[in-house]
């Protein structure tokens, strides 16, 4: 404990330095932008300003690009709440009572109240990563072939469980990831795959353009100007404090919120998204008056918005201390990591421990930047709310051209992402959730040689992912999920995935 | 039958896998106790087929393909036909040129807004954009055969 209190220190030496809070504050104010505006999320955000962190060392980079990450969380409401659209997927359900609370007057209570309850669930997430993340890591450290090999194959199947899709068609997009994360020079025998003489593709598809195509350009394609209009609700500024008796209403909304949106975000999938839909669904289910949900309930702000920010933070749990990502924004800052020279997972702790730390003592910054930030610039957002959206999504285009073309000078890689937005856009016409395909993609690599080397130490004997304890506590736990999916699936039981996907649909 | 959503996805899945196998044969599988560049690309294959042909089994729970909405469609491909063109011409043209005849061109063509109130914010939009990249983030963008 006292190690980690020393350590910590140490990170907020690294925090405090003049040019890591900048970077902090930046990474805050563009995510902040990201969450608020709509079609971007903070994904593509992410993947867009991921080459303008080359310049920079790897901890302002990570620093920054986390800063993007929980910055969208808090922005994300603004929109909810003000104009009854999700600024990004997480704040689907803020839409629903913020909205209503707006509707009624309380739109400055609303948006303080989000501000406030993201402020103590970031906080939470932050502390409880900082004493999780460094004893996870080391026994980590014990983990070989096998054991990641398991750990990678219950990753995939937890998406596919948590997943508001059907399980075939997460698995299918996981497959599809896969196959592109294998294209490529074959590690271990150099063989070329799949390049079609394209010596760019030697090198393997890269993230950041299937992940700026698929969320970014895909959902500009799907979304037509005439589509996007809305109703600015503009607070006043002396409206922003909440009242005695809305404060007393969101206090366990808030606690329960951050408790549940940590550990969901611990687990694989979307979770920043399935976390305030189950903190909605469990609001609703305690509350004494659960007919004012839909009509402005304070916990229906509080809690799916203290839950989601503390799910991001969850999220960096397994990043940091396993090198693995539980999401596709978790496995753009993994690849963030590597172009910085800086291998994700256990060895983060013991071989970067200012990367480490200093960005886990920025986050703690970065929540109070946020809170900072929120409140008092809530004027500013509502003007770039009211920038029409047949004007911001041409400059979109032009990030995510930039974005793609600068992490490598490879006009193939803006070719791919063009590619991958047409695919993405097809993929949401036929109800496919494309973030299974990203996990995919980065998985591939350290799957494929996780297993093959497995099989070589067992001599092709499949059996060593059940002769060693935690490869078959994995493997167990992967059978598990695998039976309670069919369960649902053979008795037609509409679950809390189904109703998530409702949820969405209900709201897009 | 009704031909429905699944089972047009069902069956891309399906001849994807296929052609990837096809594509895979040259790639030696090797033996279960020395894998070889082709052995996981022929098993994600098989199980990208296997669950294509579940979707079209269970292809009776999705939208009839008829009733899938294209309305937007056409701006879906005018967006795309544009970014191609810009990609094409981004190294040739350089980044202040191309990205200002895109965005004016999809400010023009697709939005139908006034051309010169579209070519000054195309103008606005990428000059400031090419400073704060160029002198801020020291991070240059392609000049192209008009820049550096």
């Amino acid at each position: 404990m006292d190690g980690t209190l020393v350590s910590l220190l140490h990170g907020f030496a690294v925090a405090l330095q003049p040019a890591n809070l900048w970077y902090a504050f930046l990474g805050c104010l563009v995510g902040t932008l990201v969450g608020v505006l709509p079609g971007i999320g903070p994904l593509s955000g992410i993947s867009i300003l991921l080459p303008v962190t080359f310049g920079l060392n790897a901890t302002q980079a990570v620093i920054m690009l986390a800063g993007i990450y929980y910055g969208s969380q808090y922005g994300g409401s603004t929109t909810s709440i003000l104009m009854r659209i999700p600024g990004e997927a997480s704040s689907v359900m803020t839409c629903i009572d913020g909205n209503a609370m707006a509707r009624r007057g309380r739109a400055g209570a609303a948006l303080c109240i989000a501000a406030a309850g993201s402020f103590i669930a970031g906080t939470f997430g932050v502390v409880m990563l900082t004493l999780i993340a460094p004893p996870l890591a080391t026994i980590a450290l014990k983990f070989g072939p096998p054991e990641y090999t398991a750990l990678l194959v219950l990753g995939l199947i937890f998406l596919a469980y948590m997943s508001s899709t059907s399980l075939v068609r997460t698995l299918l997009m996981a497959c599809l990831g896969l196959t592109f994360g294998m294209i490529g020079i074959d590690n271990m025998t150099g063989h070329f795959r799949y390049s079609f003489g394209i010596a760019e593709l030697g090198d393997g598809i890269g993230i950041v353009p299937v992940a700026v195509g698929l969320f970014g350009l895909g959902e500009i394609l799907a979304t037509p100007s005439h589509k996007v209009a809305g109703e600015v609700i503009a607070p006043k500024f002396r409206e922003l404090l909440p009242n005695r008796e809305e404060w007393r209403q969101s206090a366990m909304p808030i606690a329960r919120g951050s408790v549940l949106g940590f550990i969901i975000g611990i687990i694989p999938g979307s979770a920043h998204v399935i976390s305030s839909f189950l903190s909605y669904a469990l609001e609703k289910k305690v509350s004494k008056n659960p007919e004012e949900f839909g009509k402005g309930a304070v916990a229906g702000v509080a809690g799916p918005e203290s839950a989601n920010n503390s799910a991001s933070t969850g999220a960096f749990v397994p990043m940091l201390a396993l090198g693995i990502p539980t999401g596709p924004i978790t496995a753009v800052l993994i690849g963030a990591l590597m172009i910085h020279g800086v291998p994700p997972g256990p060895q983060l702790v013991t071989d970067h421990p200012s990367v480490f730390w200093g960005f886990i003592a920025s986050m703690y910054v970065g929540n109070l930047m946020l809170l900072a930030l929120n409140l008092p610039l809530v004027s500013v957002f509502v003007t770039v709310l009211r920038i029409p959206y047949a004007y911001l999504y041409p400059m979109i285009i032009m990030f995510c051209i930039i974005g793609v073309y600068e992490v490598s000078h490879s006009i193939v890689d803006v070719w791919i992402m063009l590619i991958m937005g047409v695919l993405g856009y097809l993929l949401r016409k036929f109800q496919f959730d494309p973030a299974p395909l990203v996990l995919g993609l980065v998985i591939a690599p350290v799957f494929e040689q996780s297993l093959r080397q497995s099989l070589i130490m067992s001599n092709g004997n499949y059996f060593i992912f059940l002769g060693r304890p935690i490869s078959l506590g994995l493997v167990i736990l992967s059978a598990g999920l695998l039976a309670l999916s069919a369960y649902a699936f053979l008795m037609k039981r509409k679950d809390w995935r189904t109703k998530l996907a409702e949820a969405e649909a209900g709201e897009s | 039958m009704i031909l429905r959503a699944d089972h047009v996805a069902g069956a891309a899945f399906v001849i994807f896998g296929v052609t990837v196998i096809a594509l895979s044969g040259d790639l030696p599988t090797g033996q279960l106790s020395m894998p070889g560049s082709g052995f996981l690309p022929k098993i994600v294959s098989v199980l990208t087929i296997m669950f294509g042909a579940a979707l079209m089994l269970r292809a009776r729970e999705s939208a009839p393909f008829a009733e899938l909405g294209w309305s937007d469609g056409a701006h879906a491909l005018a967006v795309t036909g544009i970014t191609a063109t810009g990609i094409l011409l981004y190294t040739v043209l350089g980044f202040i040129a191309t990205l200002i005849l895109m965005i004016m061109a999809l400010l023009i063509i697709i939005e139908r807004r006034n051309p010169f109130r579209a070519a000054a914010y195309a103008a606005g939009v990428v000059l400031a954009t090419y400073a704060a990249f160029s002198f801020i983030l020291k991070t240059p963008l392609p000049g192209g055969i008009f820049g550096p």
